[in-house]
């Protein structure tokens, strides 16, 4: 059953340089299943967070549709969960009271929502530290409550901009994988962009590729490697293939995009 | 409106602003709306603008009120900058006068300005006295501060190729401490202001804070509008000074 | 002597830590001894500028007396009655001049005018206006506080992250619920910067104005005092000025722990 559903959809930012803006997306089209675990890889600019703002509906399309579980998408809400590169939590509130932010917009008791907010808290591990500040943690740990706030909504969708790209390589892999895990008991949909071939692979049942900017879906590849993964399935010769067939998009892309000589 | 810059509509709509309160100012005093013997109106203020102007009671007022500005505020430039490197650069020195700056810049200097009458006596000095106090802590804390953001790596390079110390405080400190130094003379700056204002308020007979005070005193509100607009403007100018000094500095470390 | 230059980049010895509070000390007490010494032998004539030992008698006097309780009172009313409404109006005003371009830009000559003036210079024009009893003095605090509470305000709602609005929209705030869950909280530690800027600049108004004309007040005792020549009360006054300063300072540094302890903390 089809989930979410993207059809022709087309952005362009206005601009003042030059009448009719700056096209970002042109003729997007996709769609995600229920429970079905994807993300989008393309170069950089082609328009991936533009395409994710869309759909949790921050900006409005030129034309085109989004529908969710056959349901228009209009205005912002906690069907379609957020999760942000630059984590995005509020300063001012403890890790727990972070989580909850999107508890009390949906107008949750106190008490309730503190309960909710335990629980993912507890979750993604961060128990002993619910009642420190955003700026008293490390990276991996302020994503981990970027992830949580994103659960917590039980949101229909979980969308992901590039949610590890802060991070250092070593975590950035660790994060990944307790992401698999979290995914593998309930199966929430996730829609995960990434510049990192490899970790776009290994988390996804199928991996969108995006062409230069204007954004456009080039491919689409199942990736019907077995789960749980660990992360040693990087090694196997199916994954490097996968690897292989992406790089190879992704360097043409980049190389017909021609962006030297439309700078000059 | 989309057609206009940014600059423009700001300029524009700021333009608008001014004009539309003397506009209203005006219609409400010569309607009765509010009192005009208490509230004047620009027209009034105006018509005893060109009457100072012209009797040169403005041009003398403005010419001590400068002249006290001026000497203070040079003269807390001079010693401030000078105090500041050398508090800067010496632990003992710095942790010495430290209290003494410190409570100086906290504490409200307006209440121990009578002492500074009582030993200075009525008139001009007391006015550039008061001025210069209010003024030199914040510069003599901001040179500091400049002196403290210098890379000690700096300092070394230059003694690697035989600076001595002087060269030490010309190439490297002095320089280096210029951003800083220049934000406390925008700081110093409204203070000076303000100490020429208080000074000449409560001691002296002469300068715009007088004026203040005394056309206030005979009700005279127009005139005290025109020596109030005046320091305005003055305050506003320096400031605007300061502003595009930093600009200039900024742009240059850039 | 030793170059202290980039010392707040190295790691302080705590032989090193001591010495400031030490050498603080003794400099400050070396100085009270001097004067003491100056003043209570007449060296320099004592009622132009006093000593220690008789500025602390003529607090203990002046306090015994009731006389400077029943001032300071009059001037702490006068500070709330006119700086809690600064605050109140000050917040909402820049909230609304950040939130309209438009506005923000009209009265801002007006409000840049108003920031750089001498403040004290608006004393007379107050007292014509509001009289010379409490009413001038509370116009006056107003008037110092609410201009830089504004312009800050102003600018701290401008310049809250665009990320903090974005995680609350996305979440599905409304309009108002940005304003209370990512734009006040935002901005409040440029709220608090320009409370803080308008307390110095609204005692110093204050007691301005009551040095200008009143009946009751510190300002008014200072006047007084400073009529009759007499130095040492004039010194207990310029502690009780300072001491009202720094209350305020220290009462909105708690007030900025506990409103935002994510800030203090770092
Ligand atoms: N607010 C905006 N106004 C105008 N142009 C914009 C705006 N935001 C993004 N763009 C442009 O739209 C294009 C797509 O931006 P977007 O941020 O969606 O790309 P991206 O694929 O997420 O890039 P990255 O991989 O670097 O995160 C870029 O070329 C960018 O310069
Ligand atoms: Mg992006």
């Amino acid at each position: 059953m089809s989930h979410l559903v993207v059809e022709n959809l087309r952005l362009a930012y206005p601009n003042a340089a030059d009448h009719g803006g700056f096209l970002a997306l042109e003729d997007v089209n996709f769609q995600i299943g229920d429970g079905e675990f994807v993300t989008i890889v393309g170069p950089s600019g082609c328009g991936k967070s533009t395409l994710l703002m869309l759909i949790a509906a921050l900006l409005k399309p030129n034309t085109g549709s989004i529908s969710l579980n056959g349901t228009p998408v209009a205005t912002p809400g906690p069907d379609r969960a957020l999760v942000f590169q630059d984590f995005a939590l509020l300063p001012w509130r403890t890790v727990l009271k972070n989580v909850e932010l999107g508890l009390e917009l949906k107008g949750m008791g106190a008490e309730e929502r503190h309960e909710v907010a335990r629980k993912y808290v507890s979750m993604v591990g961060l128990r002993a530290f619910e009642n420190h500040y955003p700026h008293q943690l490390s990276g991996g740990m302020r994503q981990r409550v970027g992830i949580a706030r994103a659960l917590s909504v039980a949101p229909e969708i979980l969308l992901m901009d590039e949610p590890f790209g802060a991070l250092d390589a070593q975590i950035r892999q660790v994060m990944g994988s307790e992401l698999l895990r979290i995914w593998e008991r309930d199966r929430k949909t996730i829609l995960f962009v990434t510049h990192d071939i490899d970790e776009a692979i290994y988390l996804a049942d199928r991996v969108i590729v995006m062409s230069a900017s204007p954004g456009r879906v080039v491919r689409e590849i199942k990736i019907p490697l077995p789960r749980p993964r660990g992360l040693d399935i990087r090694n196997s010769p199916e994954f490097a293939a996968f690897r292989h067939e992406i790089w190879t998009l992704l360097e043409e892309q980049v190389r017909s995009s021609g962006s030297w000589e439309q700078s000059e | 409106m989309r057609s206009l810059s940014d600059k423009t509509e700001r300029f524009l709509l700021g333009t608008l602003g001014v004009v539309a309160l003397f506009v209203f100012w005006e219609y409400a005093a010569n309607h009765n709306i509010i009192n005009v013997a208490v509230t004047t109106s620009p027209s009034r203020i105006v018509v005893a603008f060109v009457a100072q102007w012209q009797s040169g009671d403005l041009l003398g007022d403005l010419r001590v009120s400068l002249g006290e500005f001026a000497v203070g505020f040079l003269l807390s430039l001079v010693i401030g900058v000078a105090l500041g490197i050398a508090m800067g650069m010496s632990r003992m020195v710095e942790y010495a006068t430290d209290p003494f700056i410190w409570f100086l810049y906290s504490a409200p200097l307006i209440a121990l300005y009578p002492l500074i009458v009582v030993w200075l006596g009525f008139g001009y000095t007391t006015v550039v006295a008061v001025t210069f106090l209010l003024t030199v802590v914040s510069i003599i804390v901001n040179t500091m501060a400049g002196v403290h953001s210098v890379e000690p790596v700096l300092v070394r390079a230059v003694q690697a190729f035989g600076g001595n110390y002087r060269a030490v405080v010309t190439k490297v400190i002095l320089p280096a401490s210029v951003p800083l130094i220049v934000a406390g003379v925008r700081i110093g700056l409204g203070r000076a202001l303000l100490g020429v204002v208080l000074g000449e308020m409560f001691s002296s007979n002469a300068g715009l804070g007088f004026r203040v005070s005394y056309y206030a005193g005979r009700l005279r509100t127009a005139d005290v509008f025109v020596a109030l607009i005046v320091l305005i403007l003055i305050g506003l100018a320096t400031d605007q000074l300061c502003k595009q000094i930093e600009a200039r500095l900024q742009a240059w470390r850039a | 002597m030793t170059l202290a230059i980039g010392t707040t980049r190295r790691p302080a010895l705590s032989l090193r830590r001591a010495a400031r509070p030490v050498i603080g000390t003794a400099a400050v007490a070396s100085f009270l001894i001097l004067w003491q010494i100056v003043g209570a032998n007449e060296i320099i004539r004592s009622d132009l500028i006093s000593y220690p030992s008789e500025i602390a008698e003529t607090f203990v006097a002046m306090s015994l007396s009731g006389e400077l309780g029943r001032n300071v009172l009059a001037t702490l009313g006068e500070f709330v009655q006119g700086f809690i409404p600064a605050c109140l109006f000050g917040i909402a005003c820049g909230l609304a001049f950040a939130l309209s371009r438009r506005l923000r830009y009209l009265t801002a000559p007006l409000f840049a005018a108003l920031y750089s003036a001498p403040m004290i210079a608006f004393v007379p024009i107050i007292v014509v206006w509001f009289g010379v009893g409490r009413d001038s003095k509370i116009a006056m605090v107003f008037l110092a506080g609410v201009v830089p509470i504004i312009i800050n305000t102003a600018t701290g709602v401008n310049e809250v992250s665009e990320s903090w609005v974005r995680a609350v929209r996305a979440f599905g705030a409304g309009k108002w619920q940005i304003i209370t869950k990512a734009i006040l909280p935002g901005a409040l530690p440029a709220v608090m910067a320009g409370i803080r800027l308008g307390v110095g600049r609204a005692i110093v108004s204050l007691v301005a104005a009551e040095m200008y004309v009143s009946i009751l007040g510190i300002g008014r005792l200072i006047q007084v005092y400073s009529n009759s020549g007499r130095a040492a009360e004039i010194f207990v006054l310029v502690g009780v000025v300072s001491v009202f300063g720094l209350g305020c300072v220290m009462a909105l540094r708690s007030l900025e722990r506990y409103l935002a302890p994510w800030r203090a903390e770092r």
